[in-house]
């Protein structure tokens, strides 16, 4: 390999078929009479360009597209050599570091020589070690290229806000379950917004028997072993699931409040009591209806409860999974759309009054499309006021554009996977621990199951792995009508 | 190792193997890699240049008279082997003793309404003062096949040898098809004016005589002349006719020793602005020779009045810029030639105004 031309960030490197490279890769361009040498990175691997190379394709294609029959006699043997010239490629890499005295930095100004200079292939775990990509909680994410195993620290997903995104059947849900049941093993209180009931089964190995995660995966699933009770629920809780999920106008809230305060001091807050306070409430007949048809609501998510004794399930697995860490899945699978807002709303009120009073520590979060379900001022609640409390969020998405471009700005962690569409590629680009040309050029090419790590977690070495395969229960199989005919 | 280098032919087409000739191609090899030997961890300055095997034997030829009235052409359709040859040499880089030149030669055909090719090449010489008379005269008695020959010759100068060495393996091509084609058009690149070093006249009427008696027919076209007629170039001389059509040139008078084998025709066998010098030999009769054309209009694909199989032959022995590269590659690593860059004397005397080496 030769380093040909250098242009900012961007170092192209001259390499002949034989020296296999591939996207993504990662290069050492050392400088033995510097003592430094440059870390790049692999983004695109292009043909270089041959003089008369046009000429020689069309040479052998003078029949009308058909190739010419034909011998040729070659007595030194040079064809080989031409073909060799023929597949020379250029590899456009972007530089990450450089290293000078075992130590790393991000400075891209010292050039290496053209013609001194030596080039290699970095091995993944030669760069994990520079790059101090280690830690006392290893979670193995999976194969790297060079099949070694890209291994990242619990650590740097604490306190941080993830994102995985990637079209549909990449892998997203694999990596989220590799990350969360790795958080469980290091005793990390996780709780997973299970939209399509993926994560229910994660106590069980694939052929259906328990697993060592069995008693640390607690399933609840809204209106069936997950209830609350008035009695437990803040006003302001209340509050929001009636103005953000149920849209209660202002006026009509206001009188939601006389009537909450009114039963609490009679202590008498009960689902029936609450209706007819409603009913018997001197206010306007239209605040009346209001109320009413919002309190109706209430009743038919089958949510609320007014056996206290039934509502403690949130609580006790919460507090089991802070002993001894452990997932809250909260299975919204059958849940409808107004629904699903009522019992998000309730959780994340939930979990801040937890946080803030201290009985919880940190709360791994992991929502699988979230916009299904998060009203729109509760993004920029948590990436900023939530993750100050404790509840450090993955956003699980195969839409990327769902997600708030002030999102991808604060993401400390991406896991992409493979996608297709440029509009997808330009939206995960604007984050601000990525450079847009590596998202844009690797992940289009990244196969089913491997993924495109950026952030902290990798110190900022974007790194393709293919996900660990997981033995457990997944339930994510798309259902398909012709699966037996087949 | 020579041995294995035997030619071979696809089964369709109609060389008899036994008679084949392979001297040539292996003395080709063996002086190559001969000459190769002696290059070994020198000093290798890159360039390259192609040599245009340019017709200088015209100088030699006294003016013409063009016949007024032009052979009007019919295409004829009729299964005939259309055959042409091409060679070419190219300088690829400079040794502190001599120049690495690199030299190959293409026989196309067209049977069936297919072409098919054979290449020989590229071969490889490292040419120095030293070697060059050996080189020339052991590849011109291989093809010449006589030790009376050479003597007579000097052998040429450094620059010259590409194009000669490409020259003697042209003729050795063109003396393969005349042996074992039958009934079909052999197409020379070139003219067919004899009676320099390496177009012998003897040599040129061996090959015409063998096509001949085989029933073949040579044509061959310049792609460049320097004949004119009222001070213009024989090929501007284009009549109010509608092409395809020939104009024979009359009156030409070559200054010995160079011999015209063939009459000499202006055609113009397609539409457009395009015309060629063509060659035919003397010894085909008037009818045979129109005859032969237009068996050719009838049988190859012409584009801009050129035919497709000479064409090809040419593309094929032709180096393209990344050939080069890869036999500066190849023989850099397999004789550990180190590449260095001599300094170009007049950029670096006069900079910007420099406008590099120029060779005669």
């Amino acid at each position: 390999m030769k380093l040909y031309k250098k242009e900012s960030n961007i170092v192209q490197i001259l390499s002949f078929p034989n020296e296999t490279v591939e996207k993504g890769d990662y290069l050492l361009i050392e400088g033995a009479e510097a003592g430094k040498a440059l870390i790049v990175q692999v983004i695109d691997v292009q043909f270089a360009s041959i003089p008369g190379i046009l000429e020689e394709l069309l040479r052998s294609l003078p029949d009308g597209g058909e190739l010419m029959q034909g011998e040729d006699f070659d007595p030194l043997e040079i064809a080989p050599h031409i073909t060799y010239i023929q597949d020379a490629r250029l590899n456009i890499c972007k530089i990450r570091a450089t290293v000078e005295n075992e130590g790393l930095s991000p400075s891209s100004s010292w050039l290496p020589s053209r013609s001194q200079s030596a080039i290699r292939k970095l091995p993944i775990p030669t760069l994990l070690k520079l790059a101090k990509i280690d830690g006392k909680l290893p979670i193995v994410l999976g194969g790297a290229k060079d099949s070694s195993f890209l291994t990242i620290d619990a650590s740097s997903l604490d306190g941080k806000l993830n994102i995985i995104t990637g079209k549909k059947e990449t892998g997203k849900s694999y990596l989220s379950k590799l990350l969360m049941l790795n958080l469980i093993r290091y005793k990390a209180t996780v709780v997973v917004f299970d939209l399509n009931g993926e994560y229910v089964s994660l106590g069980m190995t694939a052929d259906g028997k328990r697993n060592g995660y069995y008693n640390k995966i607690h399933v609840l699933t809204p209106s069936q072993n997950f209830k609350i009770a008035l009695k437990q629920l803040d006003l302001h809780v209340l509050l929001s699931i009636l103005i953000h999920a149920l849209h209660l106008p202002g006026t009509s809230a206001r009188e939601f409040r006389r009537i909450w305060q009114s039963l609490k001091e009679r202590g008498s807050l009960a689902l029936r009591e609450l209706g007819e306070a409603i009913r018997n409430w001197r206010c306007n007949q239209h605040v009346r209806d209001a109320l009413f048809s919002r309190y109706y609501a209430l009743v038919n998510s089958g949510f609320f409860t007014d056996n206290v004794a039934e509502a403690m399930l949130l609580e006790e697995c919460l507090f089991k999974a802070r002993e001894e860490g452990g997932a809250i899945i909260i299975n919204l699978r059958n849940t409808s759309a107004i629904d699903r807002q009522i019992v998000v709303e309730y959780l994340l009120g939930k979990f801040v009054e937890l946080l803030t009073s201290w009985k919880l520590k940190a709360i791994f979060l992991f929502a699988e499309e979230a916009h299904l379900y998060l009203r729109e001022t509760y993004w920029d609640d948590i990436v900023t006021r939530m993750r100050h409390f404790g509840i450090f969020t993955t956003f699980i998405t195969n839409q990327p554009d769902t997600i708030r471009q002030n999102i991808y700005r604060q993401a400390d962690n991406i896991f992409l996977f493979n996608f297709t569409n440029e509009h997808d590629l330009e939206v995960v680009s604007r984050a601000a621990r990525v450079d847009a040309e590596t998202v844009k050029s690797i992940a289009v090419d990244l196969p089913p199951h491997y993924c495109l790590v950026l952030g902290k977690v990798v110190k900022d070495f974007p790194m393709v792995a293919k996900v660990k395969a997981l033995d457990v229960k997944t339930m994510g199989e798309t259902r398909l009508f012709f699966k037996d005919m087949n | 190792m020579i041995e294995q280098y035997t030619i071979t032919t696809t089964p369709k087409y109609n060389f008899p193997q036994p008679t084949i000739d392979t001297t040539l191609p292996q003395r080709l090899i063996e002086l190559s890699l001969h000459s190769l030997k002696h290059v070994q961890n020198q000093p290798f300055q890159l360039n390259q240049q192609t040599f245009q095997q340019t017709n200088s034997l015209e100088d030699h030829i006294q003016p013409l008279q063009p016949k007024l009235q032009p052979i009007l052409l019919k295409p004829k359709p009729e299964e005939t082997i259309v055959a042409a040859v091409d060679t070419s040499s190219i300088k690829i880089g400079e040794t502190s003793k001599g120049i690495l030149i690199a030299v190959r030669g293409a026989n196309v055909w067209k049977q069936n309404k297919s072409y098919r090719y054979i290449r020989l090449g590229p071969f490889l010489f490292h040419i120095t003062e030293e070697n060059k008379k050996e080189v020339y005269n052991a590849l011109r008695r291989a093809y010449f096949n006589s030790p009376h020959e050479h003597s007579r010759q000097s052998s040429p100068n450094l620059l010259q040898m590409p194009t000669r060495i490409a020259n003697l393996l042209e003729r050795w091509l063109q003396k393969m098809f005349s042996k074992t084609i039958s009934n079909g058009l052999i197409l020379f690149d070139g003219s067919l004016t004899s009676g320099i070093a390496d177009t012998p006249t003897q040599r040129m009427i061996e090959i015409l005589t063998t096509a001949r008696k085989r029933n073949n027919v040579v044509l061959a076209f310049s792609k460049m002349t320097s004949l004119r007629f009222n001070g213009y170039l024989i090929t501007d001389v284009l009549l109010r006719y509608k092409p395809p059509y020939m104009l024979e040139m009359t009156g030409l008078k070559p200054k010995p020793p160079i011999v015209l084998l063939g009459d000499v025709y202006v055609a113009r066998l397609t539409k457009g602005n395009y015309a060629f010098r063509l060659d035919i030999d003397k010894e085909v009769s008037h009818e045979h020779r129109i005859e032969a054309v237009e068996k050719l209009l009838g049988t190859d694909l012409f584009s801009q009045s050129y035919p497709e199989t000479l064409r090809l032959a040419h593309i094929l022995c032709t180096f393209t810029a990344n050939e080069v590269i890869a036999m500066q590659h190849f023989t850099a690593h397999r004789y550990g030639l180190k590449i260095i860059n001599r300094p170009d004397m007049h950029r670096l005397l006069f900079g910007p105004f420099g406008k590099g080496e120029r060779r005669s």
